[in-house]
């Protein structure tokens, strides 16, 4: 089964990190970051949830699990602190909650899911740069735009330029 | 402990997007997004400001008790005293001046932060004090492109609803950075328009802004001279005959006029003055004649003191060009802050009645007063900025309602020590603002949340907001203040009000143009309606489909001359200043700074300098340097990039950058200039 995942469409970011505010007021913390380059192209960065996913392969009590809708998710009664997801992750994800010295992670907002709401920084995003989907869904719809303009463009006559999107 | 969805229109900006505060017993909890209506503006979306806007109402800087100021003016030091002896102490001080010098020597100041209903209560409530010193902060906003509209267009609000934006074949935006101001106007609007839409998009500004990665054509004037590049296109669309012809012979009036005022402004004319290849000029006036277009117009070209004239240029090529009265076009002002429209159209300017007309106008002068039952004065008062040239002199007394004037206005080092030639000040605010300190009395108001009112967007959206938290302390609605204090001074029998909802419908019957927007209307329609509402669901969604709001219905084309800006560059001060804004802040930081998150995100200012001029400068991003004017010096960090064009450095608006502009201004609208003032920066040594 095909899971939900946060994807971006980083030509419609305009950095305006209302996706980092929206999870730090839903969390208490952002746990998606908003990188900026010099030439004003900006990325939201989250946790994948990856499809083989170190963090939860390495985790030695159990507390990352993945849950019925594909988030790698997690329980903080069973964290130790341990760290090791925190090695293991290629993106730098999981992060030490100082305070109570167990981890913290992007659990694709869980309980936000559970009242069929949209994860807060999908919810959030003015631009629509973040979309929740399932992959094919999301790569179709891109497609289907792709070819949609070309024909568009062709016909329009020729000498039209197509949107490449 | 029920969860209660109060759905409230976002305190911040003017593009009126609705949300849901979750409310537990008089406290928010958080915010829902609003998904249940497809037909609101913003679609459930919301940008940071919005997404954290609850944050600042909880801060425990907010003000909850009446103040009296013990200390020295300025030093901020008071203590607090009763409602009761609040209202007598100011009541008293009203009659004091009033029998001293007469009404005229008392100002008021409406804001575009309070609601509809009570900027119309502040007017009012100045008229029955005897006094048309009214005038509100927005003076710095829109008095260059609201007052040339209305010359030109006779209205200067919105033509069409957002909706028409992402229809538009070509975005211009003129001084105005949407991405970081309106992101979700910017992402549900513009960005559906270029992205989906294949429109194309110009920008005219010295400063690379978010957005301008979609534009196919950036003009880089510099500061103060996009008049020059307004010009020019006016003499390209007119000598090479581009403008719409039909458009012009029916719906125009003045083209001539226009046609021999222009004709000296060549592109290479314009090249020489603003710094824009004239060539780019040139292809921008094409696009501009031959798309449908929509132009979106703010600060960077309102805030000088020769905007008057870059917005008559612009409102003359709008019209020239026939982008107006039909689908899929787009212009008009677009207020920084809520309720901008809340006080324009209420009439809160030392010239106007609520009703739109002129305060010299005998006859609805007498219309009014029937309505109202008490005599209102006939002169035209003191806009803002004479009004703080006249503070100690014929102004001894004001009341400003939520404004923070000794931030925001121009040269602000002047406005402290002007404010401190009062006799008596009210201020009645949120927080504990710059203004306040130099305030005798201090009434502690209650916030965007904590209240029912009504609010309109850019899109003149006029839309219902309510109360979903309760104010701290003692601190009470604004309107509700001015209903009190009307009693002390015995006006109460006209100040009649115990809930918004009656002065609504009483504004329904005042101002024609709301006379549809009803309480019960609004509370139905979460979407609001769009003003002129004449009966209830019976909105004007698109102006000037058949006419103008002129007197023979047409568009007066205005005769635009070049004006030089008030400072320029020199050997002494060889830079141009300017000032943005960062997404994240909002006006003089008052209620932006109070949210953790914002404030964490964006914490403090820098200044953008070219790297060419930074290198000759030798100056590296981080570097401590010093931005100098002829008014003043701050002190702050450098960013170094290729955003701001050479010889212009940018600096945020909200921390202090008016410790350096200038207080000259405009001869009618009153404009100053705030974005365009010689400079000179250096770095210090650490």
């Amino acid at each position: 089964m095909a899971h939900k995942k946060i994807f971006l469409d980083y030509n419609r970011c305009i950095g305006c990190k209302a996706c980092e505010v929206a999870c730090e007021m839903t969390h208490g913390e952002a746990r998606i970051k908003v990188f900026e380059f010099p030439d004003l192209f900006t990325v939201p960065f989250n946790c994948r949830h990856c499809e083989k996913a170190p963090c939860l392969n390495v985790c030695p009590t159990g507390a990352l699990f993945r849950d019925e809708d594909g988030a790698v998710a997690f329980d903080p009664l069973k964290c130790i602190g341990c760290l090791m997801c925190a090695v293991a992750c290629p993106f730098g994800i999981p992060k030490l909650d100082e305070e109570n010295k167990i981890m913290d992670k992007c659990d694709l907002c869980a309980d936000r899911r559970a009242e069929g709401l949209l994860p807060a920084c999908v919810a959030a995003c003015p631009t629509e740069a973040l979309k929740f989907g399932e992959i094919d869904e999301i790569l179709w719809e891109r497609e289907g735009k792709v070819v949609a303009n070309l024909k568009a463009a062709a016909e329009k006559g020729e000498g039209e330029e197509a949107l490449l999107l | 402990m029920a969860e209660k969805l109060v759905p409230v229109v976002c305190p911040w900006c003017s593009v009126g997007c609705r949300f849901y505060a979750v409310s537990v017993n008089g406290y928010i909890r958080r915010i829902e997004f609003d998904y249940d209506h497809p037909t609101i503006p913003n679609r459930g979306k919301l940008c940071p400001k919005g997404v954290a806007s609850y944050q600042f109402i909880n801060s425990p800087k907010r003000l909850k008790k009446p103040l009296r100021r013990v200390g020295e003016k300025g030093e901020g030091e008071f203590e607090e005293i009763s409602w009761e002896e609040a209202y007598r102490i100011i009541a008293e001080k009203i009659r004091e001046i009033k029998d001293t010098y007469g009404p005229e020597a008392i100002a008021f100041l409406g804001s575009e932060k309070i609601t509809l209903e009570e900027n119309y209560l502040v007017h009012k409530f100045s008229k029955a004090i005897g006094t048309n010193n009214l005038d509100f902060p927005g003076r710095y906003c829109q008095y260059s492109n609201s007052p040339a509209r209305t010359k030109v267009f006779g209205s200067g609000a919105a033509t069409n609803p957002f909706e028409d934006v992402s229809r538009a074949e070509l975005i211009v935006v003129w001084g105005h950075n949407p991405a970081e101001t309106a992101p979700v106007f910017f992402g549900q609007y513009v960005e559906k328009a270029i992205l989906d839409n294949g429109a194309e998009m110009i920008v005219v500004d010295p400063r690379s802004t978010r957005g301008h990665k979609y534009a196919s054509l950036h003009l880089k004037p510099y500061p103060g001279t996009d008049l020059a590049v307004a010009l020019a296109m006016l003499n390209v669309v007119i000598t090479e005959e581009l403008y719409d012809s039909e458009f012009v012979q029916e719906r125009t009036a003045g083209f001539e006029k226009l046609k021999e005022a222009v004709k000296d402004y060549t592109p290479e004319w314009a090249e020489k003055i603003s710094g824009v290849p004239a060539e780019d000029i040139r292809k921008a006036a094409k696009m501009i004649a031959t798309k449908r277009a929509a132009f979106l117009v703010n600060e960077g070209m309102n805030q000088h003191v020769n905007g008057f004239n870059t917005a008559l240029a612009i409102a003359d090529l709008i019209a020239i060009t026939g982008n107006i009265g039909k689908d899929g076009v787009w212009s008009g002002v677009f207020p920084g802050a809520q309720c901008g429209f809340c006080a324009s159209m209420t009439g809160i300017a030392p010239n106007n009645l609520p009703t739109g007309r002129p305060v010299t106008d005998a006859a609805a002068r007498a219309e009014l007063e029937r309505l109202w039952g008490f005599k209102t004065p006939d002169w035209v008062g003191l806009d803002l900025t004479n009004m703080i040239r006249e503070m100690g002199k014929k102004i001894r007394m004001m009341y400003i309602a939520g404004g923070n004037i000794a931030k925001s206005a121009p040269n602000s080092a002047w406005v402290r020590e002007q404010l401190k030639k009062l006799d008596f000040l009210v201020v009645q605010d949120i927080f504990p603002t710059d203004t306040i300190k130099y305030a005798d009395i201090v009434l502690p108001a209650a916030a965007w949340f904590e209240k029912t009112g009504t609010a309109i967007s850019a899109e003149r959206r006029v839309q219902r907001t309510y109360k979903a938290a309760e104010a701290p302390g003692e601190a009470k609605p604004d309107w509700l203040i001015i209903v009190e204090l009307a009693k002390e001074l015995g006006l109460g029998e006209y100040f009649k009000y115990s809930h918004p909802d009656e002065i609504l419908r009483e504004i329904n019957s005042v101002i024609p143009v709301f006379k549809g927007a009803t309480p019960e209307y609004l509370a139905e329609h979460p979407e609001g309606c769009f003003f002129p509402c004449t009966e209830p669901g019976e909105g004007t969604k698109i102006l000037f489909k058949s006419g103008f709001k002129t007197p023979d219905g047409k568009a007066q084309l205005q005769p635009v001359e070049w004006m030089e800006p008030p400072e320029m560059p020199d050997e002494e001060y060889p830079f141009w200043l300017t000032n943005f804004r960062l997404v994240g802040h909002w006006h003089t930081l008052s209620m932006s700074e109070e949210s953790p998150s914002l404030q964490k995100r964006w914490p403090e200012e820098f200044v953008m300098i070219n790297q060419k001029d930074a290198r000759e400068l030798g100056i590296k991003t981080g570097d401590l340097v010093k931005v100098e004017t002829r008014r003043g010096s701050i002190l702050v960090r450098a960013e170094v990039t290729e955003q701001v064009r050479e010889g212009v450095i940018a600096l945020p608006w909200h921390w202090q950058a008016n410790f350096l502009t200038l207080d000259e201004i405009h001869p009618m609208t009153k404009m100053a200039e705030l974005k365009a003032v010689a400079a000179r920066v250096k770095k210090v040594e650490e």
